[in-house]
């Protein structure tokens, strides 16, 4: 019962930052964004046409009308059609949704997963060979722009100047076979790029919470390594590894699968967002930037209630 | 004889070093080796850079001179491109333009969180606070390119609709964290003191507080500058980014084609010039860091 108060009480508190995100991204893209009246129109529109297309598009009405319009479909997620191909909003996203999602979930996995465990492996071995070999790896892998990771992974592994192992681009896929053909390289280009930041960011909380008196303290009482890894040194760094996971969720899903989705060709929520971009499709962007903002609220709710589960001490108040 | 100077220049000498945050850590600094050597490799980048900007080389970036997809040679030193243009000239030229960007970026966002931090933290729990607080959280909830992508929409393809888009968003961080530090900072009794003998509270704000931020600033404005630097390429490949000149985010684009034809002159160097770059600044970064964690200078 506490719980649900807790997350109607949330939502409430979301509210503002829905109103701001989705206010300015308006301002920014529909009222000073680029006007699609003559790219609607043939040659040499009569007055009437344009006047007819502005209405359409809903142009000739005041900004506030428009706004509070975009926030009821927002409520309603129903956004109305795209300008460019004609097709329901809803039905783009529903479509393409999913897919992002399967293309992201496996390197968002294993990027956490791995980075998690070679900071363990950094941090037990600190300041030795092990450690310093593993943060140079991570401070190269820092450093090499994603781009260049997945043109050269690219190159690497489905090129015929490499070994032509996988489909150059695309997402042709109707059984599991085809999945992991198509999500193997985009997969290993994002765990790469991830595992630079994760594995610095997991160390520096785990070597942080290995250094605290308890630990030493449970250590002098003669309490195993392995024990003392899960309960005394993981359950304490969870917060901030939960924090970090949770919050790259949101942003994972749209900015993250863009630059993979628009390279490789694959018909995800970022490359529909990417299209929308550059053919100036106000309904699509519109319908992306409410959602991320309703699923970043959703975010922040998820993540405090995961922090009352590992961590008795935090209240729900 | 010289083993015993050298034991001597190691050992801080406490009488001419005040025990100032800035002293101890341009000593640890100064013994870094990683640090020293990311600092020397951007230096000689910052001069390539710099000789651009003044016009002493990499002024023939756009000649068509060569011939196509021209071999590396001592005329053309990482060969040519698709239309013969000659590869290091555009690497030169890329140099100068991540500097711009990259310290634009990093200086303006820095002063602008330095400002809405200090602010938000001195009035911390006001409606002042309220706003800065949320106007962060409203700008780290819009997905970044859509965010690039809608201000170079409202400003009309302007060249800086990057730059403004970075630095409108990449404040946050610093700001966050600024106002954290000010918090903690302003019921100090040098805070209390001013306020006693009636000092206004902009000069307590901007004279007595932000300067005891500075540590936090410079590392945030260096990890800001590879951050700028980094977005660059990803936006110039999008389309949203660079649009005069030429940038390593331009080169790397175009490159995807020579590269699905075999030739990857254009990508390796791009990618090189730009990795030695961003490697270098995130080990000066790093030893910044170290050098100014205050818990890490207390120890030493």
């Amino acid at each position: 019962m506490d719980v649900i108060k807790f997350a109607i009480r949330k939502l409430i508190g979301g509210i503002p930052l829905i109103l701001g995100v989705t206010f300015i991204s308006f301002i920014l893209m529909v009222y000073f964004g680029p006007d699609m009246t003559f790219e609607m129109l043939g040659k040499n529109p009569t007055p009437e046409q344009i006047a007819e297309v502005r209405t359409e598009l809903g142009y000739d009405r005041p900004f506030l009308t428009r706004y509070t319009e975009y926030l009821r479909e927002l409520a309603t997620l129903d956004f109305g059609l795209s300008d460019s191909s004609g097709e329901p909003v809803s039905d783009m996203l529903l479509r393409s949704i999913p897919i992002s999602i399967a293309l992201v979930t496996p390197g968002f996995i294993l990027g956490n997963l791995l980075g998690v465990l070679l900071a363990l492996v950094a941090a037990y071995h600190r300041s030795g060979w092990i450690d310093k070999a593993i943060m140079g790896f991570s401070v190269v892998g820092m450093s090499i722009s994603f781009l260049i990771v997945i043109i050269a992974f690219q190159i690497l592994l489905s090129s015929s100047y490499g070994l032509n192992l996988f489909p150059v681009r695309g997402w042709n896929v109707h059984s599991f076979y085809d999945y992991v053909m198509y999500v193997t390289v985009p997969t290993l280009a994002a765990v790469f790029v991830a595992l630079g930041y994760n594995t610095r960011f997991y160390r520096a909380v785990i070597v942080e919470e290995m250094t605290r008196d308890h630990v030493r303290t449970a250590r002098a009482f003669g309490i195993g390594p392995r024990k003392l890894l899960y309960k005394h040194i993981l359950k304490n760094a969870a917060i901030p590894i939960i924090t970090r996971i949770m919050f790259s969720i949101p942003l994972v899903i749209v900015s993250g699968s863009l630059l993979i989705e628009s390279y490789f060709g694959i018909p995800g929520v970022g490359k529909v967002t990417f299209d929308a971009i550059t053919s100036g499709d106000q309904p699509v962007l519109k319908a992306v930037v409410g959602l991320t903002a309703v699923l970043f609220v959703i975010t922040l709710l998820v993540t405090d209630i995961l922090y009352r589960a590992v961590d008795p001490r935090v209240s729900l108040k | 004889m010289s083993a015993a100077i050298k034991v001597a220049d190691r050992v801080p000498d406490v009488e001419e070093h005040p025990e100032s945050i800035w002293d101890k850590a341009f000593y640890k600094f100064r013994n870094d080796r990683a640090g020293m050597l990311g600092l020397g490799i951007v230096l000689v980048y910052f001069i390539a850079a710099l000789g651009v900007w003044f016009g002493v080389w990499g002024g023939e970036w756009s000649d068509v001179e060569g011939p196509k997809w021209g071999s590396m040679s001592a005329e053309h030193w990482f060969g040519t491109n698709i239309i013969g243009q000659d590869i290091f000239q555009r690497n030169l030229y890329s140099t100068k333009t991540a500097f711009e960007i990259g310290l634009i970026v990093a200086v303006l966002s820095t002063i602008l969180g330095a400002l809405l931090g200090a602010v938000a933290g001195f009035f911390s729990g006001t409606w002042i606070d309220a706003i800065v607080l949320w106007m962060m959280g409203v700008l780290d909830s819009i997905p970044f390119y859509l965010f690039v992508a809608a201000v170079a929409f409202a400003l009309q393809g302007n060249p800086w609709a990057m730059h403004v888009a970075m630095v409108s968003t990449f404040w946050t961080t610093t700001g966050r964290l600024v106002r954290g530090e000010v918090i903690k900072l302003k019921n100090f009794e040098f805070v209390e003191a001013s306020r006693a003998i009636g000092v206004p509270q902009i000069t307590i704000i901007f004279r007595h507080i932000v300067p005891n931020t500075f540590h936090i600033l410079l590392v945030q404005a260096t990890i800001v500058f590879v951050a700028a630097i980094k977005s660059e390429v990803i936006l110039s490949f999008l389309g949203l980014g660079v649009h005069d000149g030429v940038s390593w985010g331009l080169m790397i684009s175009e490159s995807t084609l020579e590269v699905l034809a075999g030739f990857f002159n254009n990508f390796i160097w791009a990618s090189v010039f730009l990795f030695v770059l961003v490697m270098a600044f995130n080990m000066f970064s790093d030893a910044l860091q170290d050098a100014l964690d205050p818990k890490k200078v207390a120890e030493s």
